[in-house]
Formats: C-alpha cells, sequence, structure tokens
C-alpha cells in the first residue's frame, strides 16, 4: 500500500511539475490547491500561531486562543494602551466540513468584526481541479471579497438580488458553480454559528412543546420503534481509522421532559425528581453509550469547562453543555434497555430549544489523515422529534431550507424545464428521422437539416453560452472516481443541465450511438460544423477538404488514445486529469471564455475553430476524449443506421460522409457516424440512390407502377395477384 | 460478397439456434467464461499466462475475502492487466459480439476494436460491482 501510494506520488508528481513547466502562469507556486496546511492547524488552541489570522481581520495585533463551540478566536487591537476586541476569526473547517466539487472543503479563514460584517477572508487550500489552470483562482477570491461588509444575518444567495424578498444576490464564477455554492453555504454556516455564539445573532424564538401523556410506560423496545430514543453511531473508518467492526462510539439518546419517555426512562420518581430541577424552559436529555471505547464527555473535560465533544442544534442555534448542565444517570428503568458503560443527563438552558421542533444530537469528531496525521473537524449527527402522539396537535409545521441543488433546480426551473424539452424534441425528431429523410431528397435535404441547423444554433446560443451545459470528460472521469470511491448524488445535482445532459446521453448512446449528440447537441460539435457549413455556403468550399482515408483510419485513434492516457492519469492524480483535459477547448470556448483565459488557451481554440473551416469537425474526428469514451459504447448502439446489399459495390453515400464513417465496402462505422442522416436521405431517394434509381428507371420503361419504398430501401415488390375467379 | 449491413462478417455462435432462454444462458455464460475449447487448443502459449495470472488474481481476491486490505490502485491494476488478457483471449477463443440490441440474436466477427469495447464496459460493469461490494463488505477501504 505504502509503496503503491509512493508510487502514486512519484508519477503524479512527475507529471504535476512536467505541467507546471509547460503552463503560461508563474503564480502557481502561490496557489491554495492542495496547499499544505501545518497538522496542529485543526487541533492546536492558538489558530492564528498557523495562520495569517491578521490578513483577515485589519488592524487586530492579538488573537485569543480558541474558544466556544464550534470554535472561533477573539481579535483585539491595540487602542490607547488598551486591549478592545474589534471582531472574531474563524477557521471554516472547525465548524462546518462542507465539500466542494472536489469533494474536499475549501479551507477557508473568514474574519468578522463585532457589528456581524464580514471583513476579511483568505482561502487557506483547496482542491478543485477548476481552479487549478480552467479558472484563475483570483476568481474565487473575487467572489470571495463580495462578502465583505455584509453583514452575517443577512440572506445571501448566489444569483440575483431579490430585494423584495429580503435577498443580496452574488455574483457566481462562470464554469464553477457547485464551488461557489458551497463556499456560500461555508461563509454563512461559519459566520452564524460565532455570531450566535457572541450575540450577534438572536437565538430563534420557538414556542414550547405541550406534550400528551397517555400514562403509559415504555419498555426499551417501543421508546425505539416510536423514535423516543435514537441511536447515533460512528465507525473507525469515518473518522480515518482503521475499519473495525467494533464502533468507535454507539450513543442511544432521547429527550426526557416527555412525561412518558421520562418516566421509562427514569422510573416515576427519578422523572420526577428530574423535572423538579428544572426551571421553566429547561430540558433534559439523556445519553448513554452502549459501544465503543471513546468517551462522550471527553476525557479532558475539566470542572467549570464545556464539554467538547456532544452539543445538539435545532434549526441554526447550537446548544453546549457546561460541567453545570450535567447530572449522573446511573439506570435506564426501560424494560430491555442495552447494558451501557458511560452515560449522562445533560440541560439545555435555553428557551431558544422547544422540544416540539426537531434537533439533532451531535457528536463532535476529528478525522485523521493516515499518511498525514493532520486532524480535521467533522460532525456525526441523528436527528429527533417527538411523534405526532406525543404531542398536542401533532408535529408543527416545519419549513426546512432546502438543500443547495434544490435551490439551484427551483431557481432555475423556468431554463431547466426548457432545456428538457428540448432534449426531449431532439430525440423525439430523431426518432422519426425515417419520415424526414424520406421528404428530403439528396437536392433538398431541409426536412432533415432544419432540425439539425436549428439544434446546432440552440445548442451553441442556449446550451453553450447560455447554460454552460457542455459536456466534458472531465465529468466522465468524476463519474468513475465517484462511483468507485464516494458516489454522491448531491455533487451531479448541484448541475441539473449537466446532470440532464447526461442522462440524455446515456439513454441515446445506448439506443441509437453518440451520433445525436456529438451530431446534433454537443456545443462544441455543432459550433465547429457550423463554422464549417458557413464557410462552405460563402464560397470557401473550394478550400475545403476531407484527410484521405487512409490518413482519417490512422488519424482517429487519436482520440482513443487521449481518453484512455486521462482515464489511467486520473488514477493517480485526478487533479492533474484535470488539467490535461484542457485538450477540450470547450473550457475555453463556453465556460471561461475565449478572451478571458491566457493566449496559449485562445490560440488552441482558435486553431481548432480555424481548421473547421476547411475540415470537418477535426476535434470531434481525431482529438475528442468525450467523443471517444462515447463512442467506445455505440459499438453495442440498440439501432443503427440501414444499408443495402449494393451499398458495398456503389460509392454514392459514402464520397458523401462527411463524417468519413463509411467504408470501402459501404459499411457504416457507428463508432465515427455523428448521424447527419445524408446517407439516408440516399436511402430512400429514388433518384439518387442507385439501385433504386434503376429500379424506377426499368418499372418506369415497363409502365410499371412506382410502388412505396419498404423499410429495406426498396420498391415494394409487385406480387401479380391471380384474377378472381367470377 | 461482404454485406454492408454489419460492421464485420456475421458469425453464429455455437449457440446461436436454441431457444430464447437457452440463448439468454448461454450468452451471460459467454459475459462471464472468456476461454472455448477450441481457442484453447490455438492460444497454449496464451493459456499458459492467462493460467498464471488467473491464479495471481484468484489469490488477490481470496486474500480480500480473507479480509486482507486491498490498494484501490492494486485492484484497478488488476483489473485493467485482465482486461487486456481477456481481449487477447476472446478474439481467439470467442471472437464474436453481438450486432444491435441485446434481445436480439444478431451476431458478428469481433474485430480488437469491437472486442476491446465489449470486454472494457463489461469489465467495468462487473468491476464497478465486484469493487462496491468489496467495499460494502468493508474488505477495500478508500
Amino acid at each position: 500500500m505504502n509503496l503503491l501510494s509512493a508510487l502514486r506520488g512519484a508519477v503524479s508528481s512527475l507529471f504535476l511539475a512536467a505541467a507546471l513547466a509547460a503552463a503560461p502562469t508563474p503564480a502557481l507556486a502561490q496557489s491554495a490547491y492542495e496547499a499544505a496546511l501545518p497538522p496542529e492547524l485543526g487541533t492546536s488552541p492558538a489558530l492564528c500561531d498557523y495562520v495569517p489570522c491578521a490578513e483577515v481581520l485589519p488592524g487586530a495585533t492579538s488573537f485569543s486562543e480558541r474558544k466556544g463551540r464550534p470554535p472561533y478566536v477573539e481579535a483585539y487591537a491595540e487602542e490607547n494602551g488598551q486591549r478592545k476586541l474589534v471582531g472574531y476569526v474563524m477557521l471554516s473547517t472547525d465548524i462546518t466540513d462542507t465539500p466542494a466539487y472536489s469533494g474536499k472543503p475549501v479551507v477557508t479563514l473568514i474574519g468578522m468584526n463585532t457589528e456581524g460584517r464580514f471583513v476579511g477572508v483568505k482561502i487557506l487550500k483547496h482542491s478543485e481541479p477548476i481552479l487549478l489552470l480552467g479558472i484563475p483562482e483570483s476568481a474565487l477570491v473575487a467572489f470571495n471579497n463580495q462578502y465583505l461588509g455584509k453583514f452575517v444575518g443577512d440572506n445571501i444567495e448566489i444569483g440575483r438580488s431579490r430585494p423584495d424578498e429580503g435577498i443580496i444576490g452574488l455574483d457566481a464564477i462562470s464554469g464553477a458553480t457547485v464551488t461557489v455554492i458551497a463556499q456560500n453555504q461555508v461563509m454563512m454556516t461559519s459566520g452564524a454559528a460565532v455570531g450566535r455564539q457572541v450575540g450577534i445573532l438572536e437565538p430563534t424564538v420557538r414556542p414550547q412543546a405541550r406534550f400528551v401523556d397517555g400514562g403509559r410506560t415504555l419498555d426499551w423496545a417501543a421508546l425505539v420503534a416510536e423514535g423516543a430514543v435514537r441511536n447515533l453511531k460512528v465507525m473507525p473508518e469515518q473518522v480515518g481509522l482503521q475499519r473495525s467492526t467494533t464502533p468507535f462510539i454507539d450513543l442511544w439518546f432521547g429527550y426526557l421532559n416527555h412525561p412518558e419517555i421520562g418516566r421509562s426512562i427514569l422510573g416515576e420518581a427519578g422523572w420526577r425528581a428530574l423535572m423538579a430541577r428544572l426551571a421553566e424552559g429547561e430540558h433534559a436529555l439523556f445519553v448513554i453509550r452502549t459501544g465503543g471505547n471513546e468517551s462522550f464527555k471527553g476525557s479532558g473535560f475539566v470542572r467549570g469547562g464545556i464539554y467538547d465533544r456532544v452539543q445538539i442544534r435545532q434549526g441554526q442555534d447550537a446548544f453546549t453543555f457546561r460541567d453545570l448542565d450535567y447530572l449522573n444517570l446511573y439506570g435506564v428503568n426501560a424494560a430491555g434497555a442495552p447494558a451501557f458503560n458511560e452515560s449522562a443527563i445533560f440541560i439545555v438552558r435555553s428557551p431558544a430549544f422547544s422540544g416540539a421542533f426537531p434537533w439533532k444530537f451531535i457528536f463532535l469528531g476529528n478525522r485523521v489523515d493516515r499518511e498525514t496525521g493532520a486532524r480535521t473537524f467533522v460532525n456525526f449527527d441523528t436527528e429527533y422529534w417527538l411523534a405526532d402522539r406525543h404531542l398536542e396537535g401533532g408535529r408543527p409545521e416545519v419549513i426546512k431550507p432546502d438543500a443547495p441543488w434544490v435551490k439551484v433546480w427551483k431557481s432555475r426551473a423556468l431554463e431547466i424545464g426548457l432545456f428538457a424539452a428540448l432534449l426531449v424534441a431532439v430525440a423525439v425528431v430523431y426518432a422519426n428521422r425515417d419520415a424526414l429523410t424520406r421528404r428530403s431528397t439528396r437536392k433538398n435535404k431541409w426536412p432533415v437539416n432544419a432540425f439539425k441547423y436549428s439544434f446546432w444554433v440552440i445548442s451553441i446560443g442556449f446550451v453553450g453560452f447560455g447554460l454552460l451545459a457542455q459536456p466534458s470528460i472531465t465529468q466522465v472521469l468524476t463519474w468513475f472516481h465517484s462511483l468507485l470511491f464516494h458516489w454522491q448524488w448531491e455533487l451531479f445535482l448541484t448541475d441539473p443541465f449537466i446532470f440532464l445532459f447526461w442522462i440524455f446521453i446515456i439513454l441515446t448512446t445506448f439506443v441509437w450511438g453518440r451520433g445525436l449528440f456529438c451530431g446534433w447537441m454537443c456545443p462544441f460539435g455543432s459550433l465547429s460544423e457550423l463554422i464549417y457549413k458557413v464557410a462552405g455556403a460563402i464560397g470557401l468550399k473550394r478550400f475545403q477538404f476531407a484527410l484521405p482515408m487512409k490518413w482519417h483510419n490512422r488519424l482517429k485513434w487519436i482520440k482513443y488514445f487521449v481518453f484512455f492516457a486521462l482515464l489511467a492519469v486520473s488514477v493517480f492524480s485526478m487533479g492533474l486529469a484535470e488539467m490535461l483535459a484542457e485538450v477540450e477547448p470547450f473550457k475555453t470556448t463556453f465556460l471561461v471564455g475565449m478572451f478571458n483565459r491566457a493566449w496559449p488557451y485562445t490560440l488552441f481554440v482558435a486553431v481548432l475553430l480555424g481548421l473547421s473551416i476547411f475540415i470537418e469537425r477535426p476535434f470531434c474526428k481525431y482529438l475528442c476524449p468525450l467523443g471517444a469514451s462515447l463512442a467506445m459504447p455505440s459499438t453495442f448502439r440498440w439501432f443503427g443506421l440501414k444499408r443495402k446489399q449494393e451499398c458495398n459495390s456503389c460509392k454514392a453515400c459514402a464520397v458523401g460522409c462527411g463524417s468519413l464513417a463509411i467504408d470501402e465496402h459501404g459499411r457504416i462505422d457507428h463508432r465515427e457516424c455523428m448521424h447527419c442522416l445524408d446517407c439516408m436521405i440516399l436511402y430512400t431517394d429514388e433518384h439518387a440512390c442507385p439501385p433504386l434509381a434503376q429500379e424506377r428507371k426499368r418499372r418506369t420503361k415497363a409502365g410499371l407502377p412506382l410502388t412505396p419504398i419498404g423499410q429495406d430501401g426498396y420498391y415494394i415488390p409487385i406480387k401479380p395477384v391471380p384474377a378472381a375467379k367470377a | 460478397m461482404i454485406d454492408p449491413r454489419s460492421m464485420t462478417e456475421p458469425v453464429t455462435p455455437p449457440y446461436g439456434g436454441g431457444g430464447p432462454l437457452a440463448r439468454l444462458g448461454a450468452e451471460i455464460w459467454d459475459h462471464l467464461w472468456p476461454w472455448s475449447r477450441d481457442g484453447f487448443q490455438r492460444q497454449r502459449a496464451l493459456q499458459a499466462a492467462g493460467l498464471a495470472l488467473a491464479l495471481a488474481a484468484t489469490l488477490v481476491w481470496v486474500l480480500a475475502a480473507m479480509g486482507t486490505q486491498l490498494a484501490p490502485g492494486a485492484i484497478i491494476g488488476w483489473w485493467f492487466g485482465w482486461s487486456v488478457f481477456e481481449v487477447a483471449v476472446r478474439l481467439g477463443a470467442k471472437p464474436y459480439v453481438k450486432e444491435g440490441p441485446w434481445w436480439g440474436r444478431r451476431y458478428r466477427k469481433a474485430s480488437v476494436m469491437d472486442m476491446v469495447c465489449y470486454v472494457g464496459f463489461k469489465n467495468l460493469l462487473i468491476g464497478a460491482a465486484l469493487f462496491l461490494a468489496l467495499k460494502s463488505f468493508g474488505l477495500v477501504q478508500v
């Protein structure tokens, strides 16, 4: 394993060094991409000894140690010889482990003044490949700068501002939507968590629960079945330790204020004694540990301190426990309760908490990176909500905030609807290709081309430049890795257009082959062929040519080589594979913009599009790794294009095949075919298809009727029927 | 005479004439078992190397089943190596692929690229299923 890691590291370093040496931008040395952070960063009380806190809190000259749960640092300035609190500094990964596009969090240092306004943001480390070369890292810095001066309690979202709804919009980064949505969540969650602890944000006031007491005393199984007692289990591998069947920690917890639950757990007398100790608006919950050796109270707990391994959260409000909030729990009364080796009763002393609403019991842990020994904050939680039968009037209505991907789908519902309709329309049109090709002739291909050209224009303008929905080989690599390592639906759902596009691509590739996507809907492919067609139409046709088949048949393998090379590199380093995926000009053309990138990228796109004036789709035919990845399953498409036996000697279709997909024997290579349908138009054109034209002439000369052309591409045979006897 | 309706010449596999269920069973067997008696006779050197490879691969999987941790890189390496070997074996032993929908009964001679596409895609699915199974049983850690 170590040998493999070392080998992988060495190969990655080699590739990375080579790529960086060739890279045009010299500023990568200061990049935060996979920056090495001190291992103590996640655990040392003196946070600001390891990171530049003063950079995010201008004017601050000294900083406290980490305090609070989740942790933050107080920042002080000297004023008239006295120390004055000027704000707070927080490390995002102390507060939330929200992953960005790479699946890893963007480690961010955030400064907030005492009024709750963001005053500084610094990216310490990120793993976003698109920010490595595709989009300059400065774009993320500029994005973060939009938070400066904004209040932590503001309703800040990605997209346009909606003053009537009280929403402040932030400009996204084109092509890095997932990254900025995650970053917004990180900023707002971190700011709010600290803002609530230091009193900048008021806790939410919730109406207190009114319990239904049926006088029942429940056994453990019934308590579990009703959700009155819930379980939180953390396995060793979840905190970076060696996988084991023994849990790292296995906890059961429940809410004791409810009479039926409290009586069942503590017994009548015990519960009454507990309730007698609680003041109005105070709440009790019990916790027992039934598995694992890790203490939930914490081995380093000191009198007067905070229990730093457990807390509860209701909405945005977090509740921690001090020593005075702790009571001993000596036993569990409920019949069938499991044996336990650690227990506690914790008191929530805040009117902001209500037993009527859902809350989460949280175990706060550290994940250890086994290679570096670095620890990162991670939390594990289980939701708890009293059942309807426990509450007068049942559970209150709770509107939970939408997940980020749901917000994206809702905010772009119209565009998503239009895009989905477009994809359905393309599939329906292509499914009816037989009707369209029969209406077309070699001289008039408009019944097919009107649709195809329309889809090209829509694909370039609406899909490519408008929605930035250009599928890419990097998505194939990401899927491949996600499938093997850590599948997250949210990761893919956050970009609804790419998500829908891939459903379309997978389905149509298996049914018809890759040609429908590549030939009709790929924004770059459409742009490339449109340039070729326009160039031909404006008089450059005499300069246009196709490579000889001999050369085409050699060069077409390059794209497969590129694909396999990217796949192999991605096993060693996904970041490097993403860098090398710049062989696709998509990012430069649509996502970032040709004139927003370093000149080598722009030149590359310009050369490819310039070549497209003279050669039909040079990139698609010879270089596109995405096309190669789709060509391979196209071998097994269900429905291909039609051929006649005479096609083996007739060259009419082959001569006109822009994709060079028809060989000298008249066979169509569906891996190379772009589904232009020109050969299908000829297939039923009785004036252009030689076998049909021959038969047409024969029948005309013989005075025989011209029957319709059948599915096999021939006139339906005339079978004389014996005259009926009179 | 070359039939332009098929990318390569049509072929009928040994089970081509059977009923639908027998054919389905034979096809599943075909997907999982790349060897054939004829191919074995013709590719002795390759088969010897294959046996060694198969033994090594089996040993790795047995180790995995016994609880030995496997690195993802090693598994992907095995998967790739096995796929290359399978392409070579199939081209000698079962040199055909299906043409058209999976429920159809048209087969054709496989070119090298056809076989690469077939084996690559099939093993990707089988490999992913095995990998996920190993992961869910805790035998591979990522």
